[in-house]
C-alpha cells in the first residue's frame, strides 16, 4: 500500500501556484466553486439583465436590427402593461392552474394509496416496486407521444371503451384537457409513489408495533402515527410536484400542441408559441420577467414559512 | 391475567436458529426474567410471544388457547420497548389514551383513565407536553404507564432499565415489583443484568444460545445450577471454573489442571466426579465468596498454595487474584490482610464445590 | 406476523391493477413499433399484438426506407442519436464536475453560503421564462444548433441537480476521515482527490447516471437550441415526416422505444438513490 500522505518521489516539490491553492483551504475553495459562478454568471445573470433590456423594448428578431440596438425600439412599460390585459395569458395561467389543482392532488392520493399497498413486504414486492416506478423514468416526450397514440380517435382506448371512433379525445374542445391530465397523472404518480412510500418506511417501525400492540388498526395506525409523521416529506413532495406541473410542456405539446385552438395552451405552451409562432420575443421577456417575479415571491413566502416553523 | 405455555418453541431465520426447542410455563400472575448474554434468542423468545414474530416450531399458549391465528391488535399484550417507541408527535396525554382511544372509548372514561394513570406514574405534571420532551426517566414511566392502561393479559418487558442511570434503576426496579402485585399481571422481562432478574423476578430463565439452559426461582438457580454455563453466569463476580482431567493417584482422586496446578478431591465434591463412572474430566466450581483464608475448618476441605496476584478493591470488598501455577483463582480477602506477592494457604470447602462434566457442561452428583 | 390470506388477495389485485394501468401504455408503443402500417389505426382492426409483425419501423428510420414502403425520410436516426448522445454526455461532465466541486467546496469550506439555495431557484422558473436571452446570445455566439451550445445548456439546467446531490454524499463522509489525512500532512486537494472523491465514487456515478437521464430526456431546450444538425432524439421523433408526409405512428414508436430505453435502464440501475435525487437530498431511500 502506497502511503498516499507522501508526495511521490519523483515530483519536484513544487513551489507554484497551484501548489498553493492545494495547501490553501479556502484558495481551493475558491477554485472548486469558481466553473459553477462563471456558468451562472454567464447563463443566468448576464441573460436576466438582456431579458430585462429586451422587454422595454418592442424588438423582435424580425425587427432586422440586432438585439443591442433594441433601445432604437423601447417601448418603456408597455410590454408589461399588456400581460395584464391579454386574455391569452390569463387563459394560460388559467388552465395551467387547472391542470395543477387537478392532477396534483390525483397524484397525491394514487401514490399515497400505492405506498400503503407497498409498505409491507409482499412476494415479488421487489419487482412490482421496479415496475410501478417506469413511468416516471419514461421521456416526457415519448410518455407524450405514447398518450398521443392512445388518444387517437382510431386508437386503443376508444376501441377498449367500446366507443365509436369518431369520439374525438385530442380534438375535443373539453376531452383535450382530460387526456393531458391523465397522461400527467400517468407519468408523475410514480414519483409521488416513491416520495411518500420513502416517508412511510421512515416511520419508526417500533412506534407502529408498539401502536398495533395498543390494540390499533392497520387504519387507526396509519392516520394517527404514519400520516402525523409524514408531514413534511407530504409537502416536499406536493411543492415538487406542483412546480414541475406549473412548467409542464412536452406532454401537452406533442399531445395537442396547445389545441383544439387554446384549450391546452398552458403557460409554457403560450410562451413557445409566442416564441416561435409569432416572434414577440420582447413581449415573451416582459412575461418571462413577470412570472420570475411572482415565483421569486412565492418561493420566499414559502421558505420563510418553513424556516420559521423550524424554529 | 393468562398462564404461559410455551412448548417446544424453535425460531429459524434462514440458516440460523435463534432459538430451539424451548420449553417454559409460567404461572398466572408470575414476575418471569428470561436472563442471558446478548443474542442468546431472549428478545426473539419475547417477541414471538408477543406476536412480533412467527414461531417456525411449537407452539404458544395462552390460558389453553394458541394465538397464532389472532391479529397483534386483538391480543391485548402489554409490551415495553427497550427505547420505549413513544409516540414523539404526540403529546404524554395521547399517548396514554392511545390504547383506549383506538378502542373508541368515551371521552370523559378516557379522561379519567388517562389522569389517574398519569397520577400513578407520577407523570402527571407533563400530560400537556410533547411526549418527545421527556427525560429518560419519566419516558419509561410512560412507556410503562400507556401499556398498563388497557389492561392487558400479560405484559412484557424488553430490558427496560438498561436506559436509566444507576439510582433511577434501582428506585424503578422496585416500582415495576409493586406495580406487578398491584395489577396481578403475568410479567415476562427480559435482561441481560442478572442482579435485576435475581432481584425481581419469582422465576428465571436462563438462555444461552437459543436454548434453554435452566429454569428456576433464584436461589435456586444460584445455588443449584443445572450446569457449567449457569454456575458462571450468575454471581458476581463469577464462579470459578477450572478444567483438567481426573487422575488416581495413591488412593487419592486429583484433578490435573491444564498448566500444572493439582486439586485434590475430597468430600462431596469427591463423590461428585466420581458420581458417573464415564467422566474423565471436568470442571471444578468454587464461588469467590466461599474460598477462605486462615485455619483449616473441615477435614473435607481443599488446601492449595498459590501467589497473590492482584488485589482489586469493589467498594468495601476485596477481590484477590491467587495464582496457582497457570491457574487463577478469584476469592475475597475479607480481613484485608493479604498483599501482593505474598504466598497463602487458601480453602476450598468441598460442600459448596460443584462438579461440572467437561462435555456436557451438566452438573454432575445431581440426581 | 400472520397476514391474512384475504388481505394478502386484496393486496395483490390492486398491485396488479396499478402494474396493468403502468404498463397498458408501454405494452401499446412497443406492440406499435413492430406494427406494419395499416395496423396502426383500428380502420384495419386494432389488436394487442400484431397480426405480421415486423422490423419494417425500424428499417425505416435507420436506414431511410424500408421495403414495403413507398415513403422515404430526409435524415435517419443515426445523426440525432448521436446528438443525444454527445449533448447528454457533454451537458453531464459539465453539471458533475462544476456541481461536485461547488457543492464540496460549499459543504467542507463554508463557502457561497448563498449557492445552495439560488441553485435550487434555477429549477424554480419554466424555461421558456429565461430562455429568450439565451436563444439570442447563443444565435450571437454562434452557438445555435451546435453540439456545445446545448451541451452547455444542458449542464447549467442540470447542476442543481448535481450540485445536491454530491452535497448529500459529501454529508456521509465523516470528517474525522478528512481531519486524519490533514493531520498526517495532506494538503486539501489531496485530500478531496485521494481520499473523498473514492468514497463518494458511487455516488459520482449515481449522479452522472441521474443527470445523464435528464439531459436525454429533454425536448424543450433541443426544441428552442437546435434546427437541423444537432437535433436530439426526442425532437426528432415528434417532428418526423416522411419525404411525402404521412401518419408515421409505427415509425414514431419504433423512435420512442429506442429513446426510451437509456434512461429506464440507468434509471432502475439508480433506483436506490433516485428518492435523493429528485427530491434534491431531502429524503433518502
Amino acid at each position: 500500500m502506497t502511503d498516499i500522505t507522501k508526495e511521490p518521489e519523483n515530483s519536484t516539490n513544487k513551489q507554484g501556484y497551484w501548489a498553493s491553492v492545494a495547501r490553501d483551504g479556502k484558495k481551493m475553495g475558491f477554485w472548486f466553486i469558481l466553473p459553477t459562478i462563471i456558468l451562472l454568471l454567464f447563463i443566468v445573470i448576464f441573460p436576466l439583465f438582456m431579458q430585462l433590456y429586451l422587454s422595454v423594448t418592442w424588438w423582435t428578431p424580425l425587427e432586422g436590427i440586432p438585439w443591442y440596438r433594441a433601445w432604437e425600439v423601447f417601448s418603456w412599460g408597455d410590454n408589461y402593461v399588456y400581460q395584464f390585459t391579454d386574455e391569452r395569458v390569463w387563459g394560460a395561467l388559467w388552465r395551467t392552474i387547472l391542470i395543477m389543482v387537478v392532477a396534483v392532488p390525483a397524484q397525491f392520493f394514487l401514490g399515497m394509496s400505492l405506498a400503503y399497498l407497498f409498505m409491507d413486504n409482499f412476494p415479488g414486492r421487489k419487482i412490482f416496486y421496479s415496475i410501478m416506478l417506469t413511468p416516471m423514468m419514461i421521456v416526457p416526450a415519448v410518455v407524450g407521444l405514447m398518450f398521443y397514440l392512445l388518444f387517437q380517435g382510431t386508437g386503443p382506448i376508444n376501441v377498449h371503451l367500446g366507443l365509436p371512433t369518431t369520439f374525438s379525445w385530442l380534438t375535443d374542445v373539453n376531452r383535450a384537457m382530460i387526456s393531458v391530465i391523465i397522461a400527467d397523472v400517468w407519468q408523475w404518480t410514480p414519483l409521488m409513489f416513491l416520495i411518500l412510500l420513502a416517508g412511510m418506511l421512515g416511520v419508526p417501525s417500533d412506534q407502529l408495533m408498539a401502536a398495533k400492540l395498543l390494540g390499533g388498526s392497520n387504519w387507526q395506525n396509519f392516520l394517527k402515527i404514519i400520516l402525523p409523521r409524514m408531514k413534511a416529506v407530504i409537502i416536499i413532495a406536493l411543492v415538487l410536484r406542483a412546480v414541475e406541473c406549473f412548467k409542464i410542456f412536452d406532454l401537452v405539446y406533442i399531445m395537442t400542441k396547445g389545441g383544439p385552438g387554446v384549450q391546452t395552451e398552458t403557460i409554457s405552451v403560450f410562451l413557445y408559441k409566442m416564441t416561435f409562432g409569432e416572434f414577440e420575443w420582447s413581449y415573451v421577456a416582459a412575461l418571462g420577467l413577470t412570472i420570475l417575479f411572482v415565483l421569486s415571491i412565492l418561493a420566499a413566502k414559502g421558505l420563510a414559512y418553513i424556516a420559521k416553523k423550524d424554529g | 391475567m393468562s398462564s404461559i405455555q410455551i412448548n417446544n418453541v424453535t425460531k429459524r431465520f434462514g440458516d440460523f436458529t435463534a432459538v430451539e426447542d424451548l420449553s417454559l410455563d409460567i404461572e398466572e400472575g408470575e414476575f418471569v426474567a428470561l436472563l442471558g448474554p446478548s443474542g442468546c434468542g431472549k428478545t426473539t423468545t419475547m417477541n414471538m410471544i408477543a406476536g412480533i414474530e412467527d414461531i417456525s416450531e411449537g407452539s404458544i399458549l395462552f390460558d389453553g388457547q394458541d394465538l397464532s391465528s389472532t391479529r397483534i391488535q386483538d391480543r391485548n399484550i402489554g409490551f415495553v420497548f427497550q427505547n420505549y417507541a413513544i409516540f414523539t408527535h404526540l403529546s404524554v396525554y395521547r399517548n396514554l389514551s392511545y390504547g383506549l382511544e383506538v378502542k373508541k372509548i368515551n371521552k370523559s372514561e378516557v379522561d379519567s383513565r388517562v389522569r389517574a394513570m398519569a397520577d400513578r406514574m407520577s407523570i402527571t405534571h407533563r400530560l400537556e407536553q410533547p411526549a418527545s420532551s421527556l427525560s429518560v426517566n419519566e419516558m419509561q414511566k410512560l412507556a410503562i404507564g400507556r401499556s398498563a392502561i388497557v389492561e392487558p393479559r400479560i405484559f412484557l418487558l424488553d430490558e427496560p432499565l438498561s436506559n436509566l442511570d444507576a439510582g433511577f434503576r434501582a428506585y424503578m426496579r422496585a416500582e415495576l415489583k409493586v406495580l406487578q402485585h398491584e395489577f396481578g399481571q403475568t410479567m415476562i422481562y427480559v435482561t441481560h443484568d442478572q442482579i435485576e432478574a435475581m432481584s425481581l423476578a419469582d422465576k428465571i430463565a436462563i438462555i444461552d444460545q437459543g436454548k434453554l439452559m435452566q429454569y428456576g426461582s433464584p436461589l435456586d438457580i444460584y445455588n443449584s445450577p443445572d450446569n457449567r454455563f449457569v454456575a458462571n453466569f450468575i454471581g458476581s463476580p463469577g464462579m470459578n471454573l477450572i478444567d483438567g482431567k481426573l487422575r488416581e493417584e495413591k488412593s487419592q482422586l486429583k484433578l490435573m489442571v491444564h498448566g500444572g496446578a493439582e486439586i485434590p478431591l475430597k468430600g462431596q465434591v469427591k463423590s461428585n466426579f466420581t458420581s458417573d463412572g464415564s467422566v474423565h474430566s471436568g470442571s471444578f466450581g468454587i464461588r469467590p465468596q466461599d474460598i477462605y483464608f486462615g485455619d483449616k475448618r473441615s477435614s473435607n476441605d481443599i488446601e492449595m498454595k498459590g501467589i497473590v496476584d492482584v488485589l482489586e478493591r469493589v467498594g468495601p470488598k476485596r477481590i484477590v487474584h491467587l495464582q496457582v501455577s497457570e491457574t487463577n483463582f478469584i476469592a475475597f480477602d475479607d480481613q484485608d490482610q493479604l498483599k501482593l506477592g505474598e504466598k497463602v494457604s487458601f480453602f476450598l470447602p468441598s460442600e459448596k464445590s460443584m462438579a461440572f462434566d467437561e462435555v456436557s457442561g451438566r452438573r454432575l452428583g445431581v440426581i | 406476523m400472520k397476514v391474512s390470506p384475504s388481505s394478502l388477495v386484496l393486496k395483490y389485485f390492486f398491485v396488479l391493477f396499478a402494474s396493468a394501468i403502468v404498463l397498458y401504455p408501454l405494452i401499446w408503443m412497443v406492440t406499435m413499433a413492430f406494427k406494419p402500417y395499416p395496423e396502426w389505426t383500428t380502420v384495419a382492426g386494432l389488436t394487442w399484438l400484431p397480426k405480421n409483425p415486423t422490423w419494417q419501423n425500424f428499417e425505416f428510420i435507420f436506414f431511410g426506407e424500408a421495403k414495403g414502403l413507398v415513403v422515404s425520410l430526409d435524415r435517419t436516426i443515426t445523426g440525432p442519436f448521436i446528438a443525444s448522445l454527445v449533448t447528454s454526455i457533454c451537458g453531464t461532465i459539465i453539471a458533475v464536475v462544476a456541481g461536485t466541486l461547488s457543492s464540496y467546496a460549499c459543504v467542507r469550506f463554508g463557502l457561497a453560503k448563498t449557492l445552495p439555495l439560488s441553485v435550487l431557484q434555477l429549477r424554480l422558473f419554466p424555461p421558456l421564462a429565461v430562455m429568450i436571452p439565451v436563444m439570442v446570445m447563443w444565435a450571437f455566439l454562434g452557438a445555435v444548433d451546435t453540439w456545445w451550445g446545448l451541451s452547455l445548456i444542458y449542464g447549467i439546467v442540470t447542476l442543481p441537480f448535481a450540485f445536491w446531490l454530491m452535497k448529500t454524499f459529501f454529508d456521509e463522509v465523516p470528517i474525522e476521515i478528512e481531519d486524519a489525512a490533514r493531520v498526517a500532512g495532506c494538503s486539501y486537494w489531496r485530500v478531496f482527490y485521494r481520499i473523498t472523491l473514492p468514497i463518494v465514487k458511487p455516488g459520482l456515478a449515481t449522479c452522472a447516471l441521474f443527470v445523464f437521464i435528464l439531459n436525454w430526456s429533454d425536448y424543450l431546450l433541443a426544441l428552442l437550441l437546435t434546427q437541423k444538425d444537432w437535433v436530439t432524439l426526442p425532437v426528432y421523433m415528434a417532428t418526423l415526416t416522411s419525404a411525402m408526409g404521412g401518419q408515421m405512428y409505427g415509425m414514431k414508436a419504433a423512435l420512442g422505444v429506442i429513446a426510451a430505453i437509456p434512461p429506464v435502464v440507468f434509471g432502475l440501475m439508480i433506483q436506490k438513490h433516485l428518492v435523493r435525487g429528485l427530491t434534491f437530498g431531502a429524503l433518502k431511500q
